[in-house]
């Protein structure tokens, strides 16, 4: 049997050069080296945030971020074979959710194993497949946590990035991107000026008031690691 | 200062998990590596499996009641610490009947989320989870705390009245509904003349003068609302018989359960005391007693202290709590 040209999809045989959405999509090797620059950032800001929380919380949030970044990396970097962007998330959530303690850690799982059921049931992490994800992450955050934004948690740098995903429908995933890390930078200069209801600061009342938090700044750091690494809080901290 | 009796700090609840699973090896079996207890035998008619946990300190709560009849896995978290969620989502996954799992949570922050955070990771494996709060503790009974009323003694109650009710084949929706309604019907109040010693120190955890007692005290050294001489313990069962009947109110007729509760080292004798005192304050208010337990069944270390929990029933409830239990705490 001969091939008939004529039968073939034309999808297969004309890849999606020409589609700006779709080349923009983000294949394993560039989820891959997005939690690499999380982690470097993580790495980077660490004492800043173990700074923040021991005025806004009990002083392990920073640890037990680099511990997560840390344990993901470790079985990301045992794959033989590369993964795809719904597998490595995936590794990143079952490491923040098993080896992490205390409650901040596992709920970046919560929000990571959502990204990574939207990334597997589509054609990769595209600007849906984040907007799905960081919405259903966000659900189940709420759920478990009981936290509304304005309650002083890493819900008020989550659902600010999450709307900016949904408004970016149509648009390439990197920009997509810079508008949810600009989004959660901004929800995070306005938990410094809240009083904490829910979570690691709820307990100190007005005192942390002034201090951002430091679960929203983890959210910030890692929306914003999608273009780059983060080497500093300050400026990020301080932008009107 | 009071020293425990044990290899180290963190050593005390692994070391005495192995033996527990030794000493009812019959009954139960102890995962190390993932730190939870399941029961060997469990009801075929059984559709959803049930399963609690907490912060240790509380023994026999909650593996003791690991078992058939009753639990069929408890998450033990290190003392007065939440389990993690890793523990809760493999027990789960472990127990997980047909119709999915239900989890027994006591109403404390740290308990909640860890308990919700497994809840998340079996929903994202397709595994139906749903959760019975238990919130029985009279004096955390206030609007300016916002984390609600804490789960205390009634744990072992709606876990026993629960478990019957999951061996009747009853699905998850159901066993949820009935479930917090059984637990909206408990309520517990508790007493100590001193607080439990810390394991990692030995130091008590408050300091009380001697012939006072904390009014209201919850089971992790939380100081109660106020401070009161100790006096008769007639007049106090009476003091607190009134005020958790006040707050349940039980209908004319309407069968009751009672818990007296030890919260770790008071003695049998006192125990039976409070009973006898709570028996003639019931019997003076006529309400009928059905049921009742006396003994440690939720404790707090070594805290002096009792703790007395009501439970309004009705013939359904009680068919249920009579429903045979074979587990190392308890069993008929």
């Amino acid at each position: 049997m001969t091939t008939d040209p004529v039968t073939t999809d034309p999808v297969t045989t004309d890849p999606v050069t020409t589609d700006p959405v779709t080349t923009d999509v983000f294949d394993g090797a560039r989820t891959r080296d997005w939690t690499r620059r999380f982690a470097d950032s993580v790495y980077a800001t660490e004492a800043e945030l173990t700074a923040l929380d021991q005025q806004a919380g009990d002083g392990d949030f920073g640890t037990n971020l680099a511990a997560g970044v840390r344990a993901a990396g470790l079985l990301l970097d045992r794959r033989e074979a590369p993964a795809g962007p719904a597998e490595t998330l995936g590794i990143m959530a079952d490491a923040f959710l098993d080896e992490i303690g205390g409650t901040s850690g596992p709920l970046f799982g919560l929000l990571f194993q959502a990204l990574s059921r939207a990334a597997g049931s589509g054609p990769g992490l595209t600007t849906a497949a984040l907007a799905e994800g960081s919405a259903r992450g966000l659900a189940a955050i709420r759920r478990v946590g009981d936290a509304s934004p304005g309650d002083k948690t890493l819900v008020d740098a989550l659902a600010p990035a999450a709307a900016a995903l949904r408004a970016a429908q149509g648009t390439p995933t990197a920009a997509a991107l810079a508008a949810a890390a600009d989004g959660a930078w901004r929800g995070v200069r306005d938990t410094a000026s809240l009083t904490a209801r829910r979570g690691r600061a709820s307990y100190l009342g007005e005192r942390a008031t002034g201090i951002p938090d430091p679960g929203a700044v983890g959210v910030a750091l890692f929306f914003d690691s999608a273009a780059g690494t983060v080497h500093s809080l300050a400026p990020r901290l301080s932008t009107g | 200062m009071t020293g425990y009796f044990e290899n180290g700090v963190g050593e005390l609840v692994p070391d005495a998990l192995s033996g527990f699973a030794r000493a009812h090896a019959d009954l139960v079996e102890y995962d190390a590596a993932d730190g939870y207890v399941t029961a060997r035998h469990t009801a075929p008619t059984r559709r959803v499996g049930l399963l609690s946990g907490g912060g240790s300190g509380h023994e026999p709560l909650h593996a003791g009641y690991v078992g058939a009849g009753m639990l069929d896995a408890a998450c033990p978290g290190r003392i007065f610490t939440s389990p993690h969620n890793r523990q809760v989502f493999r027990a789960s996954r472990a127990v997980a009947g047909p119709e999915g799992v239900l989890h027994i949570v006591k109403n404390y922050t740290g308990d909640r989320i860890n308990f919700g955070i497994a809840a998340e990771r079996l929903a994202d494996e397709g595994i139906a989870c749903a959760r019975v709060l238990v919130d029985d503790d009279l004096a955390s009974d206030s609007e300016e705390i916002a984390a609600g009323r804490r789960g205390t003694g009634a744990t072992v109650l709606v876990e026993k009245v629960l478990g019957g009710a999951a061996d009747a084949g009853t699905g998850l929706d159901k066993l949820v509904e009935f479930g917090t309604a059984v637990a909206g019907r408990c309520r517990t109040l508790a007493v100590a003349s001193a607080a439990h010693h810390a394991p990692t120190t030995g130091e008590p955890a408050f300091a009380l003068p001697s012939g006072e007692l904390e009014y209201g005290v919850g089971i992790h050294g939380e100081r109660a609302g106020r401070t009161r001489g100790q006096g008769r313990v007639g007049a106090l069962v009476e003091e607190m018989t009134d005020a958790l009947l006040d707050d349940l109110r039980p209908g004319s007729g309407e069968p009751v359960v009672a818990l007296v509760n030890g919260l770790g080292s008071v003695t049998s004798l006192e125990l039976y005391g409070v009973f006898g005192e709570l028996c003639r304050v019931l019997d003076a208010r006529r309400v009928r007693l059905a049921r009742h337990l006396v003994g440690d069944y939720v404790t707090a270390l070594d805290m002096r202290g009792f703790s007395l929990t009501l439970m309004v029933a009705d013939q359904v409830v009680l068919d249920f709590y009579d429903a045979p239990v074979r587990t190392p705490a308890l069993r008929w």
